[in-house]
């Protein structure tokens, strides 16, 4: 019975993940049915695709019940009630009213969001109001309370109020059926079964990618095709994905990544620095990794799931790299937030609405009131002016509509990641380093020379004058950027009444190109360091311990380098050094090459193709087995 | 592909990757390498994965200690073995020698009158004033004594309790652009060999650092809450360097060593947090004994507390190194006796550490030998032995701290709410004898 229950029940600490034997297991059995009820000659016909649907949705809700528990039941509670909102909204459209309709999409909205603000953001939010009016507010979980009133009492605890695993992702997906309903851009599910599948479809439920229901909802009408070549790639697929999860992101954070970032102190500025690095590579290959598995999976069953990671470091600017990371995030928050808050054509209600919000939340927790407030609400005025006579159409109000909605766009999707203020800040600087981008490309190069050199020479006063290690680091940083700007200004200015040869351009556009990726590069690799907050803290210390391991590595990259340890540590960690430049090297390969090895790879024969799997896994388990890097501790 | 063909791939790749464990169950070795594989009986989980470890009374020799504090690495001594193979340790665990505190707990009676000092010498497990916090404030709660206690003159690290601003000439500088500073801990370009490193077994030295004595070196020590106030300065330096104070500033000038200073008051008792980053704990016969000697006379040191045995951990699996790094540890104590002998020794041995062994987190197989061996080292030596490693829970614990947010991802150090408990502890422990006897 142990070993049933073992198997079947739920346990908090043995959930399902995609890099354990057991899900393999589980998905071989799972696999097994699933080809029993797609074979045969009617395997294409309607009802063997209901079948299908519905031992899909049963399997998702089992996987999901394994990994959360009783939570399924939140999962099962977004599904009808988004199903007979979406019902409701169509009805309202064929009868011609939009009124009705918009309020059962708001409905829906509040309802979903309203579930995400309680399990997610509950302790954020009491924080927050403590910290304001100086309250002790504690939080207090109202499902566990009426639980304890079916079950025994004490059984559920009301004083912690525990994440669902995956809400942010099946919430999202929720709100954007509810969505495309309304706009007319879907029909409403008729069968609930069929729309709990799309909720719950196991491979993406956890983690994405989050599937628009207009990408996923057609496809569970179609019959199961897998080509030859498919087959392939959703074994290459997960077979990356596993060697992304285990090798780059695993190995690396064991070894060198949770080490500096839980006592940043313990490390010089040369190895935080390289960790912050090694940090940025390990996110992409965790998340991605995952990811990759979750499509690979999907594609042996017969879904396709969206791409959500298209080489993001190989991004040129911070607004490319938005494109190419999460991309499937990136998507919903442009379709349901950006547009509607009017993207580049204007702003309204909403923009003004949150911008100030930001503001006033910003205030209130630096306590500097006059000092955001007042510039802020000049800027709001001249804003709002200027917005009456502008005119909308042009290129100049396109770019300020679209700075101010895509900032509001970044700030929040950075909440969306975390309940935590360094998500915010998070989001908050990727928001204003596309700005800052869209406006350097507006300007010509002897203004960007200019300000350039301002900026630099700003920085390096700064730096003499405080001689803090913040104003260091960005002194640093500032000047390298301003060779770059020099040498680039410089080959324009001469470079401009001349003829130039195709190889001599393409020469150029390879080096700026280059150029371009190492900053951009740079840049996302700063902005991690508020990425990160432990999760085994509760919300408050996880505030403080994110802040906290943030000032402490910008104090070590900034005041405690020390050049002698260098080589030292480049041998000590000789293995996590080289794992973590073939893990850029590899990121960094042409998508074409990449292509044609996957093509090679698909094109294997199948027996050749399961000893190529098996050998792989063989290498992967090394890493899962290896040897931990001992500490080493240099004195600086 | 029909879904028939696309089970029969994947039962191919499980057949053959279950044919492999048959075949190739554990691992694989030619020469150095190791080709590593689990069992069937491990994939699914049917036997605990604990280390099997086998007992034998053989012990090692290991000649020189010398060599075993190392600055900028773990030692490892020998080949290391797969498979260890520890002695038995005889050793009553429920004999921990808070009777041989006698002198300590009676200096407290006196803390209303004259001040009791009382230092905790340790690894990083300490560093930033973790758990030297905690003992700080609950002892001078019950017996009185304010500040922080000994703090270098530029800290590297900074602490929970006291912020420190360094200028040299007027103009603020980080730490690591201060003063030079020779450490006993630190590795060899940072050793000075006539040993005079002062109670902290570090110091600073202003005639390297400042190009000429004229300059000022101005350092501001704000403690970072109310309960640290204290009520007067001590400055350990040569008699070459001069000083002023001003409130939480003290300016110094002139050539010469500053071992360091101390925020506290003139009665009850102070607690010193001293860290040695990485260190075995096998420095202190490299410091002066004349000069550790009149330190420890002239402040009333009645308790030293060291807390090593951690950094043997990680890179050792070989009891003999363990053997011989304890047998070093003896003769740090007999020496740090020599120095104080009025005072009591209080040793803390290392806390659960835990490694990750084919994707699972397991306890370092050394660490209860160490502990045991430890605590013999301490009964034999007449002084106490705190077992963190047994407080925590033993086995695995570092896990289960982990998940509670009480101990970082690398499984080694605490977190602050981590090094809270383990602090009180550690004074609960201490106190418990006197406390149930009033």
């Amino acid at each position: 019975m142990d070993f049933l229950h073992h198997i079947v029940g739920f346990d908090a600490d043995s959930p399902l993940l995609f890099t354990q034997f057991y899900f393999w297991a589980f998905f071989a059995l799972v696999f097994a049915l699933f080809a029993l009820i797609m074979s045969g000659k009617k395997a294409d016909n309607h009802s063997r695709l209901h079948l299908r649907n519905i031992y899909l949705l049963f399997v998702s809700w089992f996987f999901y019940y394994k990994t959360s528990g009783l939570f399924l039941l939140i999962l099962a509670f977004v599904t009808l009630s988004d199903w007979l909102i979406a019902g409701r909204i169509k009805s309202a459209i064929t009868h011609h009213k939009p009124q009705i309709a918009k309020i059962f999409l708001a409905l829906s909205v509040v309802i979903d969001l309203g579930l995400l603000a309680y399990f997610k953001y509950a302790y954020f939010f009491t924080n927050m109001i403590n910290d304001l009016f100086g309250t002790g507010f504690q939080v207090f979980d109202i499902f566990a309370y009426i639980g304890n009133g079916f079950a025994e009492a004490g059984r559920f605890s009301v004083d912690t109020i525990i994440l669902p695993v995956g809400i942010s992702f099946y919430i999202f997906q929720v709100i954007s059926y509810t969505a495309d309903v309304y706009r007319e851009r879907i029909q409403p599910v008729k069968n609930i079964l069929d729309f709990g599948f799309y909720v719950s479809f196991f491979p993406q439920l956890v983690a994405g990618p989050i599937v628009r229901a207009e990408e996923f909802i057609p496809q569970l009408y179609k019959p199961f095709r897998l080509s030859r070549r498919v087959f392939g790639i959703a074994v290459f697929w997960i077979l990356n994905g596993l060697a992304k999860k285990i090798i780059m992101s695993d190995y690396l954070a064991v070894n060198l990544i949770d080490r500096v970032f839980d006592n940043p102190l313990l490390f010089s500025g040369f190895e935080n620095l390289f960790a912050l690095f090694a940090y940025s590579l390990q996110v992409y290959a965790d998340f991605s990794g995952y990811t990759d598995i979750a499509i690979g999976v999907a594609m042996l069953l017969g879904f396709y799931l969206p791409m959500n990671f298209n080489s993001p470091y190989k991004s040129q600017s911070p607004q490319e790299f938005w494109r190419r990371w999460h991309m499937s995030l990136g998507r919903w928050l442009k379709t349901y937030l950006y547009i509607p808050l009017g993207g580049n054509r204007r702003i309204g209600f909403g923009t003004y609405f949150w911008l100030s919000l930001i503001a006033v939340v910003s205030a209130a927790l630096t306590g500097w009131w006059l000092w955001i407030l007042v510039p802020f609400a000049v800027f709001m005025i001249g804003i709002a002016i200027w917005n009456r006579t502008a005119d909308h159409q042009s290129s100049r109000s396109k770019l300020i509509y679209a700075n101010l909605n895509s900032f509001i766009t970044q700030v929040l999707g950075g909440l969306w990641h975390g309940a935590s203020w360094n998500f915010i800040i998070w989001g908050g600087i990727n928001g204003i380093g596309m700005i800052i981008e869209k406006i350097w490309r507006g300007m010509n190069w002897h203004v960007r020379f200019a300000a350039m050199t301002l900026l630099t020479a700003g920085l390096c006063c700064a730096d003499y004058w405080t001689n803090l290690p913040v104003w260091r680091l960005f002194a640093v940083w500032v000047a390298i950027l301003w060779v770059g700007t020099a040498i680039r200004y410089i080959y324009w200015l001469i470079t401009q009444d001349k003829t130039i040869t195709n190889r001599q351009l393409q020469i150029t556009n390879t080096i700026a190109k280059i150029w371009a990726i190492a900053q951009t590069f740079t840049f996302i690799t700063f902005t991690r360091l508020f990425f990160r907050s432990s999760s085994n803290l509760d919300p408050a210390t996880a505030n403080e311990v994110a802040w906290a391991t943030a000032k402490n590595m910008v104090n070590q990259i900034g005041g405690a380098w020390n050049n002698a340890i260098i080589p030292d540590f480049l041998w000590e960690y000789r293995w996590v050094v080289a794992m973590f430049v073939a893990g850029m090297v590899i990121h960094w390969i042409p998508t074409n090459w990449k292509r044609r090895y996957r093509i090679w790879f698909t094109k294997m024969p199948l027996w050749l193709m399961v000893i190529a799997v098996c050998v792989a896994i063989v290498v992967i388990y090394q890493f899962v087995s290896a040897e931990m890097q001992p500490f080493i501790y240099f004195q600086f | 592909m029909k879904p028939r063909q696309v089970l029969l791939f994947i039962a191919c790749v499980m057949l053959s990757l279950g044919a492999l464990c048959l075949v190739l169950p554990g691992c694989v070795s030619w020469g150095e390498k190791t080709l590593r594989w689990p069992t069937l009986a491990e994939v699914f989980d049917i036997e605990p994965s604990d280390v099997s470890i086998q007992y034998s009374d053989s012990l090692y020799n290991i000649d020189s200690l010398e060599s075993l504090e190392i600055q900028d690495t773990i030692p490892t001594l020998a080949a290391e073995q797969t498979q260890p193979v520890i002695p038995q340790v005889h050793v009553d665990s429920t004999t921990d020698g808070r009777g041989f505190l006698q002198a300590f707990y009676t200096a407290l009676t006196q803390a209303g009158e004259r001040q009791v000092r009382v230092l905790h010498y340790g690894d990083s497990q300490i560093e930033e004033d973790r758990m030297t916090q905690q003992i700080r404030e609950q002892l001078q709660k019950r017996y009185g004594g304010h500040g922080v206690g000994l703090m270098p003159l530029a800290q590297t690290i900074p602490t929970n309790t006291v912020k420190q601003q360094l200028y040299m000439s007027n103009r603020f500088v980080t730490p690591t652009q201060g003063p030079r500073r020779y450490l006993v801990y630190g590795p060899k370009r940072d050793q000075r060999a006539d040993g005079l490193y002062g109670p902290m077994g570090q110091v600073a030295i202003m005639s390297d650092s400042l190009v000429s004595g004229s300059e000022e070196i101005k350092v501001i020590c704000t403690p970072q809450n109310n309960n640290l106030r204290y009520t007067r300065w001590q400055i350990f330096a040569d008699s070459s360097v001069h000083y002023t104070i001003s409130g939480d500033t003290v300016c110094l000038n002139g050539r010469g060593a500053v071992y360091g200073l101390s925020q506290e008051s003139e009665t009850g008792v102070i607690v010193d947090n001293i860290p040695m980053r990485g260190c075995l704990g096998l420095v202190f016969t490299k410091m002066d004994s004349n000069q550790l000697r009149t330190f420890y006379r002239q402040e009333n040191v009645r308790l030293i507390i060291m807390q090593y045995g951690g950094n043997a951990i990680p890179s050792n699996q070989n009891p003999g190194t363990i053997q011989a790094i304890v047998k070093g540890l003896r003769e740090q104590v007999q020496y740090v006796h020599a120095c104080a002998p009025e005072a009591s020794i209080l040793f803390i041995g290392p806390s659960d550490m835990i490694r990750q062994v084919d994707g699972e987190w397991q306890t370092y197989p050394m660490v209860p030998y160490m502990d045991k061996l430890l605590r013999k080292m301490a009964m034999e030596e007449q002084i106490a032995y705190f077992s963190l490693y047994n407080w925590m829970g033993g086995a695995g614990s570092m896990k289960q701290w982990r998940e509670n947010g009480l101990a970082g991802d690398d499984g080694v150090h605490f977190y602050r709410s981590g090094a809270r408990k383990a602090g009180n502890a550690v004074v609960n422990w201490l106190l418990e004898p006197i406390e149930n006897a009033d």
